[in-house]
């Protein structure tokens, strides 16, 4: 015997709908945000400022002439801890980061796939497969940024905390102790080739972030697509900063070389200004992509770890009425639950292909708007 | 409703699919088509229907709301700019929860693109390729004052229905005098039969 049809309504409210939302956390007012946000600054600052003092050995190692460096570190550490917190409070982004932490923490989840994190970070991070997918010369050139940029940073931020100092016993060298935190961990000649790689990382650096920047600048000017909504402080300031840091470190080097420290000083504070504003600018514009970015690979190991539940590949959510996959269940809850936080009410249509939204909409023009369309 | 936009009339739509090779040379998206033609009928009917980014104006762009990253732009002018290529992580939230099916994703590429009403064109005053190239006028550019002199007491909608939800958009559509009243329905299935939708 067969069920008698049964017509609903979808206009009723579903159960599933009036449900608390799961995993979404507490519903957040904008005051609460800034307030968490201010925390959330005041204390990475305060935390940076406490890992210099020590990290120096109470200042002991801490270059004076490097200090406007520090600060507009302390600065930057604000910045980026602060809008971090606004952007994860967003519920999008909220929802995305538990379930991205969730899967990183879950030891089923480490026992099932151990080498799935490292694999994402290496691919994402490290050598950004997807610009290869976008465009071989984006991806070369954003290559030479990253691990230019990657380098300086390394060379750069404990030197101006204070963390790095190069001694000589005898006063000029040729042979340097490099220490980390008092530490000693390496002796080097100055003169051989490890000692001039050490003294010209930056050198490096500068060749690489020049080489990647400048593809990038010729690329805004010239590339239509580039161009269209293209705007100068968000597309054109972060570039042209990073020449003129690679540019002023770079010109250090050639005035200590061939100048014989001729117009050091002025350069030294030209190139502290450019970097200075650089680093404070970092959590305003494009560049705070460095710190959205790690989303990605949070994102694709919650998709990851939820089509391997119970060790095997689970199947993925069809489309109501085509069948055809749309994504992992999970992953469809958790748009479902977004869209819901942000009063989107018709979450429901998440469950349908972009293809079926277009059809059924079409199909609803033709039977109830305008039937001559047939 | 913008000033200047695209109002769709599918009763014109004779589904040529010049509008899907000339979306393909807009210089955003060179060599990708962002406009989508469907046919709701198909093997019973001619009918096809051309859908570009609707520009939803309220709630604005659900495709941004729900993006993660932060990475889609709506412009002053009401345009809903695809994804930012340096913030965009290939999540698809925007693809699955656009109510009208419009955004694409490219999974190797992590990217989303979607219709920016072509913006290299349509920010210089010129009309998106789609409009310029449809031969029957199923895709109008210009502003509505423009369209009625085209075609005299010809009525738009701009909102449509998504079950109790209603969304007002930026790019509007042709309806029936008769119809101008009432949302356009949006097309999500308002009626199951053991739990299997019949539309």
């Amino acid at each position: 015997m067969t069920e008698p049809p049964q017509t609903v309504e979808p206009t009723a409210p579903e159960p599933e709908a009036t449900a608390p939302v799961p995993d979404g956390g507490a519903p957040q007012t904008p005051a609460a945000v800034r307030r968490r946000a201010l925390l959330a600054g005041t204390a990475v600052s305060a935390l940076l400022i406490l890992a210099i003092v020590f990290g120096s050995r109470l200042l002991r190692d801490f270059d004076s002439a490097l200090l406007p460096y520090a600060v507009a570190t302390v600065f930057l550490a604000f910045g980026v801890a602060h809008r971090y917190t606004v952007w994860v409070s967003a519920p999008g982004a909220r929802r995305l980061f538990r379930q991205g932490w969730r899967s990183f923490f879950s030891a089923a989840n480490f026992r099932k796939a151990p080498t799935a994190l490292p694999k994402m970070i290496a691919t994402y991070l490290g050598f950004q497969k997807f610009l290869g997918a976008r465009s071989h010369a984006r991806w070369a050139a954003h290559q030479l940024l990253f691990w230019g940029c990657v380098l300086a940073a390394l060379i750069t931020f404990p030197l101006t905390w204070g963390w790095f100092t190069f001694t000589s016993g005898t006063g000029d060298g040729p042979g340097y102790e490099m220490r980390i935190w008092g530490f000693k961990v390496l002796g080097f000649d100055s003169l051989n080739i490890l000692g001039w790689l050490m003294f010209h990382g930056l050198d490096i650096a500068a060749v690489l972030v020049i080489a990647g920047a400048s593809f990038f600048l010729w690329r805004r000017m010239k590339d239509r697509g580039a161009v269209t909504g293209q705007r100068f402080a968000y597309d054109l300031i972060p570039l042209i900063a990073l020449v003129v840091i690679s540019v002023t470190g770079l010109l250090l080097t050639f005035s200590s070389i061939f100048l014989h420290g001729g117009g050091y000083e002025f350069l030294a504070i030209l190139h502290m200004v450019s970097v200075v504003f650089t680093l404070i600018y970092i959590p305003f514009g494009k560049f705070f992509h460095i710190v959205q970015r790690p989303a990605a690979v949070g994102m694709q190991l919650f998709k990851y770890t939820s089509r391997r539940k119970d060790g095997a590949a689970e199947e993925l959510q069809a489309c109501r009425r085509c069948h055809e996959p749309i994504d992992t269940p999970a992953y469809v809850d958790n748009l479902r639950g977004t869209m819901r936080d942000l009063k989107l009410d018709f979450d429901e249509w998440a469950e349908y292909c972009p293809r079926c939204k277009r059809v059924l909409r079409g199909n609803a023009y033709l039977t109830h708007v305008k039937k001559g369309f047939r | 409703m913008m000033g200047r936009t695209i109002f769709i009339d599918p009763g014109r739509c004779i589904g040529c699919q010049a509008c899907v090779s000339a979306c393909r040379e807009c210089d955003s998206h060179r060599g990708k088509s962002m406009i989508h033609l469907d046919y709701p009928d198909e093997g019973h009917s001619v009918a096809s229907l051309p859908t570009v980014c609707m520009h939803c104006e309220d709630p604005v762009a659900p495709c941004a709301e729900v993006c993660p990253a932060d990475a889609i732009l709506v412009t002053a002018d009401g345009v809903v700019q695809q994804a930012d290529t340096t913030r965009c992580i290939g999540c698809a939230n925007c693809v699955n929860a656009c109510p009208f099916g419009v955004p694409k994703i490219d999974l190797q590429a992590k990217l989303q693109m979607k219709c920016n009403l072509c913006y290299d064109r349509t920010a210089y005053g010129l009309a998106p390729m789609c409009a310029t190239v449809c031969p029957t006028g199923a895709l109008f550019y210009g502003t509505l004052d423009e369209l009625r002199a085209e075609r005299p007491g010809v009525q738009v909608a701009d909102s449509f229905t998504f079950g109790t939800s209603t969304v007002t958009t930026g790019v509007a559509m042709v309806v029936p005098a008769d119809k101008v009243q009432w949302p356009v329905p949006g097309g999500l299935p308002v009626v199951q039969i053991n739990g299997k939708d019949v539309r």
